[in-house]
């Protein structure tokens, strides 16, 4: 027997493996392939404290082994997550993480006191969104924006909270220290990369928005680095992902120095593929003779 | 039923018509339970750095053999890649997605299908047909050859459908909504106007006749097409806007409400 579970941040997971936001909404769409209480946690899609419609389509372009996306954040606002998806997760008995947004300091602020009396395990900042025109990576790129709002949120809550910083800034330790000072229990990277695609023969943009987030297998690289090099960085503990479509890939950012892991990009072309990181985690440390997953955290020989 | 991840076969995969293709599948559970209006979500083998799955609509299902047909266009890389498939070859399919048709129980239904759009209204046309209600079919198409589902229809229907091409090489010549219009205008001159019409095609021919049915007074259902990535309902990449908001072409249609769309 593997012993799969890790501890977050003081948030404890029955094994690594969540989603991340906005790839999986709170699970009740992937029900039929998923039991969400056998995930080490869900990371619900970004909320908002009213709601928002999102950008224009097309929403998505496909690029090589990755894909961008430009959905701005859609949500149909707190009380509809309060009413709807945290009740049924809480029913299924999964651990859930929800991913906090705001257009303003005051907006992050008051999403997570509207969900302090609901079934929520865990907050993930979200200051990383390349798709919105306020809030989201416009905090995320600036370290003194960054210790303000995480700061707000630590004084809003005693649960665990999680930060999720993006890699489209210049050394991405500076944000992650900032993040940690400002009382973070856990960092989640990456979001996703800024990219854009373009349809040659009509001289467009391939998205209504032109830019959008990068994600997908091709981005596996760049997120490894960052997680490897934020764990040299902070003490706290660090959600990696990045392009994680198996166990192997999971283990990478394990071994990198990640303590838990999400299934992004993947679910989209997978639906199995959260329970399939998890048994791929596990078949690894069998075949390693692991004991315990969380001896994997940070066990890159270089 | 719920939506499941099938392991099917390509029994064949051939050519019909200009960029037309026909892919047959031994997909016995997803035949089983697919409605007219649902689609299927397929990822293709064999093209590892194209990441996503490609949504198709069903056109043909035989429950007792277990298959379902796929008429595509190829448009571009994964299209022009899944002509390449072999019988034999093994690809995954999500359905059945999505929401269906919802013709009237009783009464008269008129089917538009433009290019490719013809496939997806053929098991809504058999329903109708075995049903009390009566159905009329128009098909629009580039050329002659590009009426790949004409000959299916008119053995369905006892009858040819109603068809136009844009180069006058069979049926009327220039768009199908011409013909739309008339049969419109002819059913409510006789005084039996349509209760129903359905459409599926190139988006400016969904809007047009949506437009005619609204001036006519008659429901109409349109069956959106949209870039998807989940394609079951999690990712929000393909909506569409309704008066009601952004809803989603994949599992809050493909088939809307014509008069909610926002085109």
């Amino acid at each position: 027997m593997v012993d799969m579970s890790v501890n977050l941040g003081g948030l404890p997971m029955k094994n690594p493996v969540t989603t991340a936001s906005g790839t999986f909404a709170a699970g009740m769409e992937y029900s039929d392939f998923v039991d969400v209480a056998a995930l080490g946690a869900v990371t619900t899609k970004g909320v908002s404290l009213n709601g928002w419609e999102g950008n224009a389509s097309p929403r998505i372009a496909e690029t090589p082994s990755g894909m961008l996306n430009s959905i701005g954040l859609q949500n149909p606002g707190v009380a509809h997550l309060k009413e709807v998806e945290l009740p049924w997760l809480a029913q299924k008995g999964a651990t859930t993480i929800v991913n906090v947004s705001g257009h303003s300091f005051s907006e992050y602020v008051q999403v997570i006191e509207a969900l302090e009396d609901a079934p929520v395990d865990a907050y993930e900042v979200n200051i990383s969104c390349p798709n919105v025109d306020a809030g989201g990576m416009t905090i995320g790129t600036d370290p003194n924006s960054v210790t303000e709002v995480v700061g707000l949120c630590r004084a809003a809550t005693n649960r665990p909270l999680i930060v999720k910083l993006t890699p489209n800034v210049t050394d991405i330790t500076e944000i992650a220290r900032a993040a940690e000072a400002a009382g973070a229990d856990a960092l989640s990277l990456i979001n996703t990369l800024m990219g854009m695609a373009i349809d040659a023969e009509r001289r467009k943009p391939v998205l209504a928005r032109v830019v959008g987030g990068f994600s997908g297998p091709a981005v596996k690289p760049v997120a490894l680095r960052m997680v490897w090099e934020c764990h040299k960085a902070v003490k706290v503990p660090l959600l990696g992902m990045g392009g994680i479509s198996n166990g192997t890939d999971a283990v990478e950012f394990m071994l990198a120095g990640a303590t838990a892991v999400a299934v992004g990009t993947a679910n989209f072309f997978n639906p199995h593929a959260t329970q399939e990181t998890i048994d791929g985690i596990y078949a690894y440390c069998e075949r390693h003779g692991v004991g315990r997953v969380a001896d994997l955290i940070g066990a890159l020989e270089c | 039923m719920g939506l499941i991840n099938e392991t099917v076969q390509v029994v064949s995969n051939q050519q019909v018509g200009p960029r037309l293709h026909l892919m047959v599948l031994d997909a016995p559970a997803i035949a089983a339970g697919i409605q007219p209006g649902q689609f299927v979500h397929m990822k293709v083998p064999r093209m590892e750095a194209h990441i996503l799955r490609r949504p198709f609509s069903v056109y043909v299902r035989d429950v007792e053999a277990g298959t379902i047909d796929i008429l595509y266009q190829v448009v571009g890389f994964g299209t022009d890649h899944m002509t390449s498939l072999q019988p034999g070859e093994e690809c995954e399919l999500i359905g059945p997605v999505g929401a269906v048709w919802n013709p009237p129980a009783q009464g008269r239904c008129l089917l538009v299908g433009g290019g490719v759009g013809a496939a997806p209204l053929f098991m809504l046309c058999e329903s109708i047909v075995a049903s009390d209600a009566s159905v009329d079919v128009v098909l629009g198409a580039q050329t002659e050859a590009a009426l790949v589902c004409r000959d299916r229809y008119a053995k369905l229907l006892g009858d040819e459908p109603r068809c136009a091409t844009d180069d006058g090489t069979y049926g009327r010549a220039g768009f199908c909504t011409s013909l739309v219009q008339e049969a419109l205008q002819q059913a409510a001159e006789e005084g039996a106007p349509y209760d129903y019409v359905a459409v599926c095609g190139p988006e400016p021919l969904m809007k047009i006749v949506a437009g005619l049915a609204a001036d006519a007074g008659v429901r109409c259902e349109v069956s959106m097409e949209k870039r998807m990535a989940c394609g079951i309902g999690a990712c929000l990449s393909c909506v569409v806007d309704t008066v009601d908001g952004k809803k989603r072409a994949c599992v809050d249609g493909p088939v809307f409400d014509a008069g909610k769309v926002v085109w």
